[in-house]
């Protein structure tokens, strides 16, 4: 008798998000099944590695984490090149200098900094504002007018500053990162709210992402949940690529900062999990782990 | 539907200052008007009555009784304060509630017995809710074989399979529903009774009314005896009197996996079908449920 594997098929469909522009540009989503199952259905792109670059000299980092980026620390553009020549797929460039309980750096620099750094460097760019929720409108919509037209994907946005920011944009041609506090209710609501003004296809979840050993299975559960809702029950309000922001939560670890061995498994057993949760992007701090990731990505595509 | 009007309620902050100033018009308006808009029985719920709970109980029933004919659904977890409630009530009242925890167990079957009251047993344990259908049959036909055999028949005792906010999960809400159309088979004779509000706990307070409605009709196709309820909800009451019949055939079609052209629906039913298929967990619950 002929064995049949016991295949399902679903009846949703991630969203194909595409970020950058002209070659530079590369997608995300567009699978029609759950994380990494490639038997059953076609997975249309792989999942994308980004590593972190600060708009100022990181205070905390420990030697090991340094050490890759020697030299380049202070410069965010010479730090933007360098993860690419480390292997990023792309680079995810944090604006921690705006936060207005630091050095409340203005949003035009911002804005102008951001220029500078897409600029620079031939793949797409994530940006992350501070997380202060008035502030970030102001830098964002700055940051959109500024790179108007250069497709980057931009966020947080949250509940209580969605609309601004998704509207600046949509006028400029951006795509942007929806975050929800590691709910999976709260996370839907945004989506609703958003999806009334905001294309699907221009949209990607943050849920947070918790690092091992410090909550990473409440990031696991909702990033696999949003999949079965999107993918196996056809919900469209959850059909959005997920951004597994990971690097830097690992970083503030105990663990991570004991040593260098630890650090980095700290890391790469986080950004795994969570690939196997469904994340679509993972953020990451360390080349070493990004390597480790790329070879699990592309063993299996 | 019995409606057990759920306004006199301890949490509630008028309540609250009412008892505490001994200041009857709130208590009384409060019994009128749920009287008034068509509840069955008036509960009380006193909480865990920790000062005073004898004086204050008595000082509630007496009050509540000076204006309403109503049996008072008596709704603490003192039993102090539950037998001197007991004790004040003129028409045979509702003993709300008692459950398979020990405490429960020692202390309030007893006094539904001793005075012959309707009894609320929820499927609560020492272990707290029952996550699935299965235990929370384990936990009721024990408690109920107990209350049996202290006595108290399956007519006098209300099932209360504890319901949970939508918000919270989802999948309990919908097994509450299939919990309670089991009843009939695991205990003949048994009544049924919940406290319905409790499903849109966490809903922000404007769209909770149709959760609420929506829910009280899909648990009374499945046979539920009873509910406390906002009976001040103009339409909940309308709803359960039958005054609303194709509001009600259209909860069940969507309960029965119809497939409904939204284009032809009115918003008000658009928004009975999401709800339904929210409560059913067909759908994943957001606050804006009605929005997508």
């Amino acid at each position: 008798m002929d064995y049949k594997a016991p295949l399902e098929t679903y009846s949703g469909k991630v969203a194909e998000v595409v970020i950058g522009k002209g070659e530079k540009a590369l997608k995300i989503g567009g699978e029609n099944v759950l994380p990494l199952h490639f038997f059953e259905g076609k997975v249309e792109n792989r999942q994308l590695l980004a590593l972190e670059v600060f708009d100022s000299e990181p205070k905390t980092w420990t030697e090991w984490e340094r050490r890759p980026y020697e030299g380049v620390l202070s410069d965010p553009v010479a730090w933007a090149k360098k993860c690419i020549e480390l292997g990023a797929d792309l680079v995810c460039l944090r604006l921690v200098s705006t936060d207005p309980t630091g050095d409340n750096a203005p949003a035009d620099k911002a804005a102008a900094l951001v220029k500078q750094v897409v600029s620079a460097i031939d793949r797409p760019l994530i940006v992350y504002a501070s997380g202060d929720e008035a502030k970030d409108i102001e830098v964002l919509t700055k940051v959109a007018e500024v790179c108007s037209g250069d497709n980057l994907l931009i966020g947080p946005l949250v509940k209580e500053n969605y609309e601004p920011i998704a509207k600046a944009a949509l006028d400029n041609g951006h795509c942007v990162i929806a975050q929800s506090p590691l709910d999976i209710n709260l996370e839907k609501e945004l989506n609703v709210k958003l999806l009334k003004t905001f294309p699907r296809e221009r949209i990607v979840i943050d849920p947070l992402s918790s690092a091992l050993g410090y909550g990473m299975e409440y990031s696991f559960t909702i990033m696999e949940r949003t999949k079965h809702i999107g993918v196996m029950f056809g919900d469209n309000t959850m059909q959005m690529p997920i951004i597994a922001d990971l690097g830097s939560e690992s970083g503030k670890t105990k663990q991570a900062r004991e040593n260098e061995k630890q650090g980095l498994l700290w890391e790469s057993v986080t950004a795994m999990s969570l690939l196997l949760a469904g994340a679509n992007i993972l953020v990451l701090r360390q080349p070493e782990s990004l390597k480790l990731m790329k070879e699990v990505i592309e063993g299996h595509i | 539907m019995i409606l057990i009007g759920e306004s006199i309620h301890i949490i509630s902050k008028n309540v609250n200052d009412a008892v505490k100033e001994r200041n009857q018009k709130v208590i009384l308006d409060l019994a009128k008007a749920q009287t008034a808009a068509g509840a069955d029985y008036i509960d009380l719920n006193l909480g865990p009555a920790k000062k005073d709970p004898e004086e204050v109980t008595q000082w509630l029933v007496n009050t509540i009784q000076q204006v309403t004919e109503l049996p008072i659904s008596v709704d603490t977890l003192n039993p102090v304060a539950m037998e001197a409630g007991l004790k004040a009530c003129k028409k045979r009242p509702l003993l709300n509630s008692a459950s398979g925890r020990t405490d429960s167990k020692e202390h309030m079957l007893p006094l539904a017995k001793k005075y012959n009251t309707n009894v609320v047993i929820s499927v609560l344990t020492d272990k707290g809710c029952p996550p699935d259908v299965d235990s929370r049959i384990e936990s009721i036909m024990e408690t109920v074989a107990l209350a049996n055999d202290m006595g108290i028949a399956n007519e006098d005792i209300w099932v209360d399979p504890i319901i949970l906010p939508v918000s919270a999960d989802q999948k309990q809400v919908r097994e509450a529903v299939e919990f309670v159309g089991m009843l009939a088979d695991l205990l003949p004779g048994v009544k049924s009774t919940v406290g319905l509000s409790n499903v849109s706990n966490g809903t922000p307070e404007e769209l909770r009314g149709i959760l609420n409605r929506t829910y009280m009709v899909m648990l009374g196709r499945n046979g539920l005896y009873s509910a406390i309820a906002d009976v001040l909800d103009t339409e909940l009451v309308r709803l359960n009197k039958g005054e609303l019949p194709k509001i009600v055939d259209l909860i069940y079609r969507t309960m029965d996996g119809e497939v409904l052209d939204m284009g032809s629906l009115s918003k008000e039913e658009q928004n009975y079908v999401k709800t339904v298929k929210v409560l059913m967990g067909e759908t994943l619950y957001s606050h804006a449920w009605l929005e997508s």
